[in-house]
């Protein structure tokens, strides 16, 4: 297992970290986990998961864990703190009405913040993610730079942040895109 | 020229910082701050272009960029706005539109030969004999081109930005500053657009000082000292004082975000903007929008009246309160309003020698303007009217203006004076800057009685605010801004506390009723843009275009770059006054975006360009892969040099067909299905039976739709009672897994669909020494073939990673699909490569994967089948159930194969020195073009060149033949052969 911990989770942006006004680091390889189905609320809140009361928002679970609602009836957990372990990638079984999603290996991460972020965000999303229209805890399943993009804005060690989690085939060429929306802020 | 710079004449400029630029190559000199225009200007340089159709030699009409006079060029990009265009060191300008020089123009022959280029000219001829616009085209085509495009520029960075607000004030006049202030104060997000690089709009420049209630008459002989400075401050500070204290409270104000040097350039349902700002189109969404965009000053039409020199009333006072270029020469005014008469009084308090106001009217509505212009010397020249205006000796400048008697029904009678003059500044009246509210829908209306405009019908959430809604006064223009605010709140939110409408009223008569003066020869301008004068409007009537649309269209009248600003409102006048019509009853023309003329580039904004890479990308590169688009996607080509291309493609297809190949299939579309009904929605939606399809088996999925075309195919494996895994085309999974999302949405079965193409990554390694390399590397389960057979489905793990393997023979040899999840793809390939080592193992790409399944037979979805095909025509009838009630495109299907087929694909092979034919070459019969290739490729392993066509189905059977089109028209004979061309009895794969 040993050789498969060093090879796993190779995000194809390496952990990249850019800082600055606004800063953007890339969280792929944090753990990261989902359920969806027609039980799966009453699943979670039966495990003493704290959900958020509705679609399209993001709360914190425990100290250490985000949960996103992406619906009624499907929940991404969050860990931005933690590394992603080999087992967090398996093909988990799945019940009736309640199935495991493939969040940690279909989508890259992005932490992004700064003060400027959302006017920043204006030139890759159409949603109005200001602090007056998207406050923190809100989520938005929208797009950016042409590409889905599921973006929420939460709160990390102290500060407020925003996610991004595009398609990891796209993770360079969202990157990029970012880069250079981001370059008139240094 | 004189250039000052104080708080109230030369705002904009820096007396203490100097530019420098070139024009045609001459040097010039102007103040940071100047538009390239007022330095043109303050450098005597009145000719700054030639008008498009005469080549009339031209210069600013508004010095505010609502004209195309001042059309000029740098070397990078045509067709800018001398007057909008900031001065700076270095920059090298160039007029535009001539045939040898500018101050010499060649051209300028055209306008000689006027009489012979009427109206609707280029309508009439051309035409005749037949065959000769052939001939006239390219001369035609020359001659309407303005500037000249740099191909050779790099193409500047142009990007997009959304921007949200509540309300957005567009113009930031004394309307616009006190709408966008009221509306912020009242706790509204405000985004406040101005066009100008300051804001104050007409504040900063009009002479609102000079009313009935400023009476102050010096002596006419009072020579300027310091009590003449303290009046002339009297006369602006009130403005200036106001204006501060608005762009103060406004650039503070945290609710209000401003736009410089923005142009809004239309108005889109619900509020949506787009803003021109430089290199940047920024798209506002507001939720309510006021109008403050202020109105267009119109001309007067007489004989010259484009001369250089010759300009709007408002034009002037920019360039003496903004720019602080004072004209030495003698300047009149021709007034058609009391605006006229504040114009010649604040420019002769700035310094200029204005010697007379020529009123069209009897007399000035505010008797003290016209007492206190004579106080000052200005000779008052009372219900007359500049009946011609003549240049200097050059032709480029204005040198006179020759002044008649003009009553009131129009017509100018005898002569009165010859006034010397190098600038005429005129002001017949405004006409709303109407264009973004009548994009909206609404309706623009005249009183013929009283010459004025009104807005009407304006959709819901929009509101006007000063001069655009017919409002001069200044305290009511104030006043009217805060009322739009106070409106747009109540509609933003209807329980928001809002004080009373102010109540207001403004009598002010701005517009004369008839600014025509018919000369009988000519040269009246109407049209600037397209030199179009009364007579060609008036001429445009009498041929029988009497609706103002068809005006427009013969005559071109208002498609210039002014939009009709300027020309709207004379042609709606005169076609009235030809049709016997009111105004109102003739309308203007309609408004369309966008306002200005705006850069491609502009719309384009940055490219995006999304392109997907598998998590191997980076292993690829490290093996030369050569990288080719497959979709949004980039695989790798073949693997090797460019010039080593068919080598290479050979080598990789002998590896597969000898040895071990292996190839990245992570592209390919995955779809899990998983739950109670997975089984019974398998089996409505793909052809073939899936019911009771056994678990740990695949099944060749094909997806019909709904008119029993082929839409999709891919590999089912059945991983559980209730999971089966699904693969379907790199290109068509999004649609395939929207499709599966639709039918379920109507079936309302129990199961989750999940597109988990990018979760899962894959690779397939084939060839006959496949199954030793998994050996070689390790496998937990048996790869026998008893254990492991063709078309069976397992779970594995390989060096620990979780693998879901399939027995595929899509390249027609002993094959494994291994797809895991995508984080562990790398580690994977890179130990099959290690195992592979000893077995002579070679990645091959999608060109090596394309010959292997054509030497198969295999189609591909999308490139050997198009919108039209049908299971029949592709020989799938074997992958259709036979005794399902349902599946999706069957009713279709069966009805489809009830007719006789209409073309067939089919396999064909011609010798390996044949002329190769290409995918899309035409199959030929009976003289006629019947159908195409949809592939060929060299075969090395057979040593003949093989392909799929679409042929007639009589000409099916192996062993026919067909001909085929190919390159330079060669046609060649091919035969038609059964598919596999390769191992036809399927052993290979099922070894």
């Amino acid at each position: 297992m040993t050789e498969q911990r060093d090879n796993l989770f190779e995000s194809p942006l390496r952990g990249a970290t850019y800082c600055g006004a606004i800063s953007i680091k890339d969280y792929t390889n944090k753990r990261r986990w989902g359920f969806r189905g027609k039980d799966a609320a009453t699943a979670l809140r039966a495990e003493d998961w704290s959900l958020p009361d509705a679609p399209n928002q993001v709360v914190s679970a425990n100290e250490q864990t985000l949960v996103m609602a992406l619906s009624q009836r499907e929940f991404w957990f969050l860990d931005p703190r933690t590394e992603a372990l080999p087992k967090d990638a398996k093909d988990d079984a799945f019940t009736d009405g309640m199935y495991p999603l493939f969040c940690q290996n279909s989508h890259a991460w992005f932490v992004v913040n700064g003060d400027q972020t959302s006017e920043m965000m204006a030139k890759l999303c159409g949603v109005d993610l200001s602090s007056d229209a998207f406050k923190v805890g809100d989520v938005a399943q929208t797009q950016m730079a042409l590409i889905n993009c599921i973006v929420a804005r939460h709160e990390l060690d102290g500060e407020d942040v925003f996610s991004l989690l595009v398609d990891q085939s796209y993770a360079e060429y969202a990157l990029e895109a970012l880069l250079d929306a981001r370059a008139e802020y240094l | 020229m004189k250039r000052v710079s104080n708080q109230y004449f030369g705002q904009w400029v820096n007396a203490d910082e100097k530019v420098r630029f070139t024009f045609e190559g001459k040097e010039i000199n102007g103040l940071a701050g100047d538009s390239v225009a007022s330095a043109l200007i303050a450098n005597n340089q009145w000719l700054q272009s030639r008008s498009f159709k005469y080549h009339r030699p031209r210069g600013p009409l508004t010095l505010c960029g609502h004209d195309a006079n001042t059309l000029i060029q740098t070397p990078t990009t045509p067709n800018l706005l001398a007057d909008h265009l900031r001065a700076e060191d270095h920059l090298a300008v160039s007029a535009q539109n001539y045939t040898g020089s500018l101050h010499f123009d060649l051209s300028r022959l055209l306008d000689w030969f006027g009489r012979f280029l009427p109206v609707g000219f280029y309508y009439k001829a051309f035409f005749k004999p037949r065959g000769i616009w052939a001939y006239w085209e390219p001369i035609v085509r020359k001659a309407a081109g303005l500037g000249v495009s740099n191909l050779k520029v790099k193409a500047p960075y142009n990007d997009k930005t959304y921007v949200f607000c509540d309300i957005a004030v567009v113009g930031a006049g004394p309307a616009g500053l006190n709408a966008a202030l009221h509306a912020a104060n009242s706790g509204a997000k405000v985004v406040l657009i101005e066009q100008e690089p300051h804001l104050g709009g007409s504040l900063n420049y009009h002479g609102f000082g000079y009313s009935s209630s400023s009476r102050a008459t010096p002596d006419r002989n009072e020579k300027p000292d310091a009590n003449k400075d303290s009046e002339i401050g009297e006369r602006f500070s009130t403005a200036a004082v106001q204006r501060n204290n608005l762009v103060e409270a406004v650039e503070s104000h945290p609710n209000i975000r401003v736009f410089r040097s923005a142009t809004c350039n239309a108005w889109f349902t619900d509020h949506y903007l787009p803003v021109l700002q430089g290199t940047r189109l920024l798209k506002l969404r507001a939720r309510q929008t006021i109008l403050a965009t202020g109105s267009s000053e119109q001309h007067v039409v007489f004989r010259n009246n484009d001369l250089p020199g010759v300009f709007m009333c408002s034009a002037l006072d920019r360039l003496t309160r903004l720019y602080g270029v004072i004209p030495s020469t003698p300047v009149v005014v021709l007034a058609g309003n009391d605006h006229a008469y504040r114009t010649a009084l604040s420019s002769k308090d700035g310094g200029a020698n204005v010697t007379a106001i020529i009123d069209l009217r009897d007399r000035c509505d505010d008797s003290a303007l016209s007492e206190e212009a004579h106080a000052r010397g200005i000779t008052l020249f009372a219900g007359c009217t500049v009946y011609e205006a003549a240049s200097s000796a050059t032709g480029h400048a204005l040198s006179k203006v020759i002044v008649h008697r003009f009553h009131s029904d129009g017509e100018a009678r005898e002569k009165v004076a010859t006034l010397e003059c190098g600038v005429l500044a005129m002001s017949a009246g405004f006409m709303p800057a109407y264009q973004l509210a009548c994009q909206a829908g609404a309706v623009l209306s005249y009183d013929d009685e009283t010459a004025q405009f009104q807005l009407s019908k304006l959709p819901a959430g929009m509101h006007l605010a000063g001069s655009v809604d017919s409002i001069f006064s200044f305290a009511a223009v104030e006043a009217s801004g805060r009322n739009a605010a106070r409106q747009a709140m109540r509609n933003l939110d209807a329980e928001v506390a809002t004080d009373e409408d102010e109540k207001f009223t403004c009598n002010e008569q701005v517009n004369h009723h008839w600014p025509f003066v018919k000369h009988p020869k000519g040269r009246e301008f109407v049209d600037f843009d397209e030199d179009l004068q009364i007579k060609d409007i008036v001429n445009a009537t009498r041929m029988g275009y009497r609706d103002i649309q068809l005006v427009k269209r013969f005559s071109t009248v208002g498609m210039g770059p002014s939009q009709g600003r300027h020309s709207a409102l004379p042609t709606a006048r005169l076609v009235a006054k030809a049709t016997d019509r009111s105004v109102n009853e003739t309308g203007v023309t309609t408004a369309r975006p966008p306002l200005t003329p705006e850069p491609l580039g502009l719309l384009a904004g940055r490219r995006f360009h999304p392109l997907r890479r598998t998590p191997l990308h980076d292993r690829h590169l490290c093996l030369d892969a050569q990288m080719m688009p497959a979709g949004s996607w980039q695989r790798p080509a073949f693997y090797g040099a460019q010039e080593q291309r068919a080598a290479a493609i050979q080598a990789e297809v002998n590896a597969v067909r000898t040895g071990v190949g292996i190839i990245d299939v992570s592209t390919l579309g995955g779809i899990e299905l998983r739950g109670p009904d997975a089984a019974e929605f398998m089996n409505r939606l793909y052809t073939f039976g899936f019911a009771k399809q056994p678990i740990g088996k695949t099944r060749y999925a094909v997806l019909t739709n709904e008119l029993g075309v082929v839409a999709d195919d891919g590999v089912a494996a059945r991983i559980g009672e209730n999971h089966y895994y699904v693969t379907a085309t790199t290109s068509g999974v999004d649609r395939v897994y929207r499709d599966m999302l639709k039918w379920n949405a109507q079936w309302r079965l129990d199961l989750d669909i999940a597109n988990v193409t990018s979760a899962f990554s894959a690779v397939n390694i084939a060839g006959p020494k496949s199954r030793d390399v998994l050996t070689a590397l390790g496998c937990d389960i048996s790869l026998e073939a008893d254990d492991f057979p063709y078309l069976a489905y397992r779970e594995a793990t390989l060096v620990g990673v979780p693998t879901r393997m399939m027995r595929v023979g899509f390249v027609g040899e002993l094959g494994y699909e291994l797809h895991v999840p995508s984080p562990y793809i790398g580690v994977l390939w890179d130990r099959l490569m290690e195992a592979g080592q000893a077995f002579g193992i070679r990645a091959f790409g999608v060109e090596a994967q394309r010959l292997l399944r054509l030497e198969k037979g295999h189609i591909i979805v999308g490139q050997d089948t198009d919108g039209m095909t049908q299971p029949d025509e592709v020989s799938l009838r074997w992958a259709i159930a036979k005794k399902k009630p349902f599946f999706v495109g069957a009713k279709s299907v069966e009805i489809l194969s009830k007719e006789p087929l209409e073309r067939k694909l089919v396999g064909f092979e011609l010798g390996a020195t044949a002329p190769q034919p290409k995918e899309g070459h035409l199959v030929i019969r009976d003289g006629d073009i019947f159908g195409s290739v949809t592939s060929c490729e060299y075969s090395p392993t057979l040593n003949k060149i093989i392909g799929l066509a679409y042929v007639h189905p009589d000409d099916s059977a192996s062993g026919a033949e067909v001909v085929i089109r190919t390159d330079n028209a060669v046609h060649v004979h091919a035969h038609v052969t059964d598919t596999p061309f390769y191992d036809p009895d399927n052993t290979r794969q099922a070894l």
